[in-house]
């Protein structure tokens, strides 16, 4: 049914929509540069799996069948009606059998359309924000599936038997024509108004891509095919030698894959709901942040462009985004906990940003929370957040005569014990526990003594990349002069630097955690626990474990062993678990807006009752002891590292 | 405004003291070397009093050796402009003759205000600001926790047993701050950055003769050990006769 | 050729303080075993009635500057003056408290008299006729015992680490009236204000004694026997970090981490359970009471005295006994 001008408005459309995508898209090559097109095969797997297997976006049940049910019924008709009706058609069993599946899926989108009206008009969950695109974006993609099932409809109604079991829907409209008893030659027109309808509908809405919310449709694939595929927990590295400026200021600093991260993010809100920051009352929401950074590009880039194509300089959008754009107290309330990003659909870098914000205010303004500038200088001076004297660090295995390795070079593994283990008085029982259960299961360990330094976990997240780098050099120095190959941690904190980051400086070492560790010594037999522990407890997933590393299976294995325990899930767990309000340095600022995390998190932990909240993280067993006192729960709950329990159930 | 900042650097805090093989000096083996806590609100003082008139030098001022350029960049870090280091061999000096070798060099400067912490951490003096004053024969005022420069004169707070001295000087002169003055600012790095090209002038000095002699250093008796006196109010009374007799605090 | 002890007997508005008291002591100590006088300088003004209370600590000559310049102290007029009357009268030692005043006013009286200070002694002695004095560097962490090879030597007294001690029998006491030429010119510097810091408690990080409540305070009402035991003791009031997180003190009374770091000579711990945050703040104090119900807690590691018990209980109690004793 194609006239002869159609194929040029078809092409006017997709000129609209690709032009729409070059201005986008021009916008996000004002950021620096950034190398993400390595190993496509695997980008290419994860992206198509995403697409259509929506594994990310199902997380959440009713908005992701919503979008689940519009993706099919929608972009399946698209796709295949398109093909199919311009270029040949099937035999007839094939036909039908795609006219079912067209049917259904189609419907499906209607039922999703139902959906996110009542979602976003009705229910309003205050994640969403609606703007006038989303009501135009719906009403375009309802009037076409309506418009879809009306041409299918007039198509059947005038055939003789217009009911047909292949078509379910479109039988039903077919039904409704077929009874008006239009003539023969009214019913044609009308078929052919409302396919032209339904085809201009189409149209419109190809060229509204780019110039919309629709444009996801595009660049979502596009921001998971080029997501970051290093490890999970590794911030990016700064060549402290030769970069001129550090951190950043202007968006135009940001790379360009951080810009195309804002324009993919759809507002969904899924990573506020998750955010603890969020969820104990302080001013910063994930969504907040991607959101006010979009318009901020979108308001100023057009003019950085305009300028390099009037006069060739870089000038434009030389607004400081702090202070401006981003709240100081949003930038210093994140806790790094990673679950903005473990939910995101299409995988924005929330943390990323926000640090690189950090390490321009650090590096550069020196402007940050003041009850930082003694963590700092303690790290700088004694390399512990405490500032409690370098030469005490191995004091706490004084008794236990633990060797170091400059004492017995032929260990088989590093103990790494870092600034809790070493200096937190309720910490280094959890080292003295663990140093005994090493020694029960016949491991040859050592461990730096003083020559350990802070692994810089902190310092490297509240943005002070210069201090982070200084002591991970001195950590890997003194490993490769020891000749390290192998480590364990206690924190999730140093094994995640450790593992992940300390490889950019050249620091390669097998890194374990405690809980894999013990958990293989348990499963081989090397170690047994016999002692009955008559107590429940729950298991707190720390984010450095859980998130940044997907360790979740470890600590409940360790848990299973011990006779006679009652485990319990919280309501929030794995990758969903929350924050104990510690990570990204928060551990050495004041808490002074909202409400304090660790008390919402207590105050969850004891809604399912355990007598232990297990964790297998100084910084949350901190957290939570605080929390516990806090709540006046100390008669109900204790908070105790897992070595501790695994200890007291040894023979 | 010209500001000069007398600095020492001073072993951390923390640092746990070794005597030395001469019996009368620390062990400089493991110490781990600072900017004397004090002399950083001052260097924060001169800094902001700069900022705040806009024009002027803030030059960083040590005695020491070869070592304390370190503690002088860190100095230039916060944004001092250059640092100048009497250089002696004998980094464990006496009051006297440290304060006569800065008397001697900032005589040949000229500056407004002249700053110190109100001491030195290591050895606890608390002499040279005001003997340096008087070499100079400047007016000082010790132990400040806020400064206010109007012109040519200043009014300094000073804390004192029951309150608080509003002191108001003329320029050029002398002051030493107490921990309150200011927040001293943690170097950037860009101000790290920006300090390596920053110039520090070494100048070598003889030490005059001391006024002072150290004929030991001991370590004091150790901290009692810490025990449990009891349960509940029953122990109070021993408790009290030990601050009272043991402790000899109360 | 030097001879004599002679004291800065500091007072302001016409009382004299314990610290010159304890320096007149040891002053009189020091004369004795040197075989020579003790004397006393007095700078103010209209002080001419106050001195007589300085024979009680056996001195045998008063030198009283009594000028109208001298009412306020400056550190230069006093040190014009006192260096004037120490070259005149020619002692071999000059004692000093180490008082707010003292601190400031020895090293500028050192550098007229081109003589050698040590500050904050603890102790003192004679050795070979010399004054030894002993003071403590790195902050109590070592001490040194330390001669002044000129004289006169000079020293500084910590406060309440020597006694005060009157004599029992009564002294022929000479008094006498220096000529005071300071002229105001001279004086550049001029305290123009004096503030008093209100409420009778000493600064947190001056003070020598803390009472500190932590979490185990329960709220902020309960602080009054914080507050009731600092008073007794003319101590300083402290609080944990979570006291002031929970509102119950204000922010300038943190101690710890991220509030105020502290080195009394007595910290007694209240309810708190000593988070390393605390003691980062608070664990270069000389005493440490530590009064926690919980036996485990990490504040009895680095407490000398520890009592386990309810606060509400130990410290009313411990309350009575302070004041008990100062009625004594």
């Amino acid at each position: 049914m194609l006239s002869f001008f159609d194929p040029l408005l078809i092409l006017g459309a997709f000129c609209i929509c690709g032009y729409g995508f070059y201005r986008r898209a021009a916008l996000w090559r004002i950021g620096t540069a950034e190398h993400r097109t390595d190993n496509l095969g695997a980008r290419s797997r994860t992206t198509l799996s995403q697409i259509f297997g929506h594994g990310r976006i199902l997380r959440e049940r009713v908005p992701g069948l919503m979008h689940l049910f519009l993706f099919y019924g929608f972009v399946i008709p698209f796709l295949v009606v398109i093909l199919f009706q311009l270029f040949f058609s099937l035999p007839p069993p094939f036909g039908n059998i795609f006219s079912l599946i067209l049917d259904c899926v189609g419907f499906l989108g209607l039922v999703g359309i139902i959906i996110a009206f009542i979602r976003r008009y009705i229910q309003k969950p205050t994640r969403l924000e609606s703007t006038p695109q989303d009501a135009i974006g719906l009403a375009l993609i309802s009037c076409i599936l309506l418009f879809g099932f009306l041409v299918e409809g007039f198509r059947m109604g005038s055939l003789v038997t217009p009911a047909s079991v292949w078509s379910p829907v479109g039988s039903v409209v077919a039904g409704v024509f077929h009874g008006l008893g239009l003539s023969r030659l009214l019913h044609a027109t009308l078929h052919g108004v409302v396919w032209r309808i339904h085809f201009l509908l189409i149209l419109g809405f190809i060229a509204y891509i780019p110039y919309s919310k629709l444009f996801h449709i595009l660049v979502s694939p596009l921001n998971i095919l080029l997501r970051s595929h290093g490890p999970k927990g590794a911030l990016q590295s700064i060549d402290i030698e030769t970069a001129e400026t550090f951190g950043v200021s202007t968006i135009k600093e940001f790379t360009w894959k951080q810009l195309l991260d804002l324009d993919a993010c759809m507002q969904c809100g899924r990573c506020q709901d998750r955010c603890p920051a969020h969820l104990s009352e302080k001013p910063l929401t994930p969504r907040k942040v991607i959101s006010d950074l979009k318009n901020h590009l979108h308001s100023e880039g057009p003019k950085v462009l305009k300028m390099k194509a009037e006069s060739g300089s870089d000038a434009g959008a030389d607004q400081t985004l702090v202070g401006e754009t981003i709240a100081e107290d949003e930038l210093w309330a994140c806790t790094t906990c990673r679950a903005c990003m473990e939910i995101c659909p299409v995988y924005v870098e929330h943390v990323d940003k926000i640090v690189d914000m950090r390490r321009y205010q650090v590096l550069m303004e020196s402007r940050f929370p003041q009850e930082v500038v003694a963590t700092f200088k303690n790290m700088e001076t004694n390399s512990n957040p405490w500032g409690i004297g370098w030469a005490a660090r191995a004091d706490w295995s004084e008794d236990l005569e633990v060797k170091t390795l400059s004492e017995s070079s032929d260990a088989d593994i590093l103990f790494y014990v870092g600034c809790a283990g070493s200096f937190d008085e309720r910490y280094k029982q959890v080292a003295v526990a663990f140093v005994k259960i090493l020694r029960a299961a016949g491991i040859n360990f050592a461990i730096l003594g003083t020559e350990e330094k802070c692994c810089g976990d902190s310092a490297r997240r509240i943005g002070n990349e210069y201090l982070f780098q200084m002591m991970a050099m001195e950590n890997i120095e003194n490993m490769k002069n020891y000749g390290v190959e192998r480590v364990v941690t206690l924190c999730p904190h140093c094994f995640n630097t450790l593992k992940n980051e300390y490889p950019q400086c050249d620091g390669l070492f097998h890194v374990v955690h405690y809980t894999e560790f013990l958990s293989d010594l348990l499963s081989n037999g090397q170690l047994r626990l016999v002692k009955e522990c008559d107590r429940t407890i729950a298991y707190h997933d720390s984010c450095y474990l859980g998130r940044y590393n997907d360790i979740y299976d470890a600590p409940r294995k360790i848990l299973s062993m011990i006779p006679g325990i009652t485990r319990v899930e919280l309501e929030r767990w794995g990758a969903n678990s929350f924050c104990c309000g510690a990570g990204g340095g928060r551990m050495w600022m004041e808490e002074l807006i909202g409400q304090r995390i660790n008390e919402v998190r207590i105050e969850e932990i004891l809604k399912k009752k355990p007598n232990i909240i297990g964790t297998a993280c100084p910084y949350c067993l901190t957290m939570f002891e605080d929390g516990i006192k806090a709540k006046d729960a100390e008669e109900q709950l204790v908070a105790q590292d897992l070595i501790e329990l695994i200890a007291r159930s040894m023979e | 405004m010209n500001i000069v900042v007398c600095m020492k650097q001073v072993p951390d805090t923390e640092t746990r003291i070794k005597i030395g093989s001469d019996g009368r000096s620390i062990d400089p083996a493991d110490v781990e070397w600072i900017v004397n806590p004090y002399d950083e609100y001052a260097v924060e003082e001169a800094l902001q009093m700069k900022e705040r008139t806009g024009a002027g030098e803030v030059v960083v001022v040590s005695v020491g050796n070869e070592r304390a350029t370190t503690a002088i960049r860190s100095c230039l870090a916060m944004g001092a402009d250059r640092g100048i280091l009497l250089k002696t061999e004998h980094p464990f000096g006496d009051t006297f003759s440290i304060a006569e070798a800065l008397a001697n060099l900032l005589k040949e400067m000229e500056f407004d205000v002249l700053l110190f912490g109100k001491q030195a951490v290591d050895d606890d003096n608390a002499q040279v600001a005001q003997l340096v004053a008087h070499m100079l024969d400047l007016p000082c005022v010790t132990v400040v926790t806020k400064l206010e420069i109007e012109g040519s004169t200043a009014k300094a707070h000073r804390e004192v047993e029951g309150g608080t001295e509003i002191v108001e000087t003329s320029l050029p002169s002398v002051f030493a701050a107490e921990k309150d003055l200011n927040q001293p600012r943690y170097a950037s790095l860009k101000g790290i950055m920006t300090a390596k090209k920053k110039q520090i002038e070494e100048k070598e000095t003889q030490l005059g003769h001391f006024k002072i002699e150290v004929i030991e250093m001991l370590k004091p008796p150790p901290r009692p050990e810490g025990r449990i006196v009891g349960e509940g109010r029953e122990a109070v009374p021993e408790l009290m006769q030990l601050l009272k007799n043991e402790a000899n605090v109360i | 050729m030097a001879n004599g002890v002679l004291v800065f007997a500091e007072q302001r508005d016409g009382v004299f303080r314990g610290p010159a008291f304890e320096a007149l002591t040891q002053g009189r100590r020091l004369a004795g075993q040197l075989g020579t006088d003790l004397s006393a300088a007095v700078l103010g003004s209209g002080i001419a009635g106050t001195v007589e209370v300085l024979k009680e600590y056996g001195v045998d000559a008063v030198f009283v500057a009594d000028s109208e310049h001298l009412a306020r102290y400056t550190t230069e007029g006093y040190a014009d003056v006192f260096s004037k009357i120490v070259r005149e009268k020619n002692p071999s030692i000059v004692l000093m408290p180490a008082s707010s005043l003292g601190r400031d006013l020895a090293p500028r009286v050192a550098a007229h008299l081109e003589t050698g200070l040590i500050t904050e002694c603890t102790a003192l002695e004679i050795s070979d006729g010399r004054l030894l004095g002993t003071r403590p560097v790195y902050a109590g962490k070592a001490l040194i015992k330390t001669f002044v090879k000129t004289d006169p030597q000079m020293a500084t007294l910590r406060p309440k680490v020597f006694s005060a001690e009157t004599i029992s029998e009564s002294k022929e006491t000479h008094v006498e009236q220096v000529d005071v030429t300071t002229g105001a010119e001279r004086i550049r510097a001029k305290v123009i204000e004096f503030q008093s810091s209100g409420g009778d408690r000493p600064e947190l990080t001056e003070a020598d004694i803390i009472v500190s409540g932590g979490r185990g305070m329960g709220n902020a009402d309960s602080f009054n026997v914080i507050e009731d035991l600092a008073d007794a003791l003319g101590a300083a009031v402290g609080a944990s970090r979570s006291a002031v997180d929970a509102g119950w003190r204000p922010h300038p009374d943190q101690v710890g981490q991220t509030g105020k770091t502290v080195s009394p000579s007595l910290y007694i711990a209240c309810g708190i359970s000593g988070a390393i945050q605390h003691l980062a703040g608070m664990s270069s104090s000389k005493y440490i009471v530590a009064i926690n119900k919980n036996p485990d807690a990490p504040i009895f590691k680095v407490a000398t005295y520890g009592i386990v018990g309810d606060l509400f209980e130990v410290v009313p109690a411990l309350t009575e006994e302070v004041k008990k004793l100062q009625a004594a």
